[in-house]
């Protein structure tokens, strides 16, 4: 199952509204960068997919808080989900 | 073993030079006996409009490097319906020579059946 | 398990580049390979040993020069998208008659069939761009 990586703020680009429509059941969304900002619309409530997992440090650095639907990850975790998952997808435009 | 490999094409072309990149890499990995298939989706669909003309802006075709793609064994690119219908875009009004565009409804589907993925 | 990246993004003008680093030193940390990191579009320009960062800024340079010692990490700066974007080794820039050269030591400069092997050769393929 694939890993979806998006790294733009669904406020200013199309990537994780272009991902979610390519989202598959099984699949799993990791946000990072600017990516990180879903976490502050509608995705906090109630998010699109399951499971959204969020870069912890991408977070902290922007001052945002990561819900009870989101799962926090370190490095460590991020290169697990890469390694659990495939393919991996970016999604960074 | 060979993998199978998928070249996810989201950018327009000109704007910014990530679609004639993409190409390019699809290419030259193609030309390696490592052929790609392509989903043009998201603005990535605007690269298959006919009759672009971007020699006003100093730039060349991008439209050379769709058609030599079935030159490399590149047999057809998958077009995602939904960013042409978001566009106002009928996929009978594209084409590209001899590169056959094969209209895709659920790429989640299609993005399963790869080894790999590179984003463009 | 073997990874290769792919960066598409210049060095201190979006997190891209910075995230490459981080990722490939977490990757390596965990025990996996990283098989090549291929750098590509503006990402060329993270192969440019001219830059020179604020000291209290993070030296990216400097960083994947010292993965890349540590690790015998394969650093390959695709060729063509150097030359547009003037990022030249010694040859490069004798060959083309430019007056410099500027690839930093630990990277080289190959075609784009190294991304294709990479591809090939690994079990995972990250991208970084954006």
């Amino acid at each position: 199952m694939s890993l979806h990586i998006v790294s733009k703020s669904p406020f200013s680009s199309t990537a994780l509204s272009d991902c979610l429509d390519a989202f598959a059941e099984g699949d799993a969304l990791l946000l990072i960068e600017d990516g990180v900002y879903a976490l502050s619309g509608r995705m906090s409530e109630r998010p699109a997919v399951q499971p959204v997992y969020c870069l912890a440090a991408d977070a902290a650095a922007r001052g945002l808080q990561i819900p009870d639907s989101v799962t926090a990850v370190d490095d460590a975790g991020w290169v697990a989900l890469c390694a659990e998952h495939n393919p991996v997808v970016s999604w960074f435009k | 073993m060979t993998k199978r490999i998928l070249a996810l094409c989201r950018q327009a072309p000109y704007g910014n030079a990530l679609a004639r990149e993409g190409l390019e890499a699809v290419l030259a990995a193609a030309a390696m006996d490592q052929v790609a298939d392509l989903l043009f989706c998201g603005d990535g669909v605007f690269q298959l409009l006919p009759e672009q003309s971007p020699a006003g802006i100093g730039q060349k075709s991008l439209q050379r490097n769709l058609q030599a793609l079935p030159l490399f064994g590149v047999e057809q690119a998958y077009v995602c319906t939904k960013s042409l219908a978001q566009r106002g875009l009928d996929l009978e009004a594209l084409s590209q020579g001899q590169l056959p565009l094969v209209p895709v409804d659920d790429s989640a589907a299609l993005i399963a059946t790869y080894d790999s993925v590179l984003s463009f | 398990m073997k990874f290769s990246l792919a960066v598409y993004s210049a060095p201190h003008s979006s997190q891209a580049a910075a995230s490459a680093l981080r990722f490939a030193r977490a990757l390596l940390r965990e025990g996996h390979q990283l098989y090549r990191v291929f750098f590509y579009c503006d990402g060329v320009h993270n192969g440019s040993s001219l830059s020179a960062p604020p000291q209290d800024e993070t030296d990216l340079l400097a960083g994947w020069q010292a993965l890349q010692q540590q690790h015998q990490l394969d650093l390959v700066v695709c060729i063509a998208a150097a030359q547009r974007r003037g990022v030249l080794s010694d040859s490069e820039a004798s060959r083309l008659e430019k007056p410099a050269a500027n690839l930093a030591a630990g990277f080289e400069l190959a075609g784009l069939g190294q991304l294709a092997d990479a591809v090939a050769q690994s079990d995972r393929l990250v991208t970084f761009g954006g």
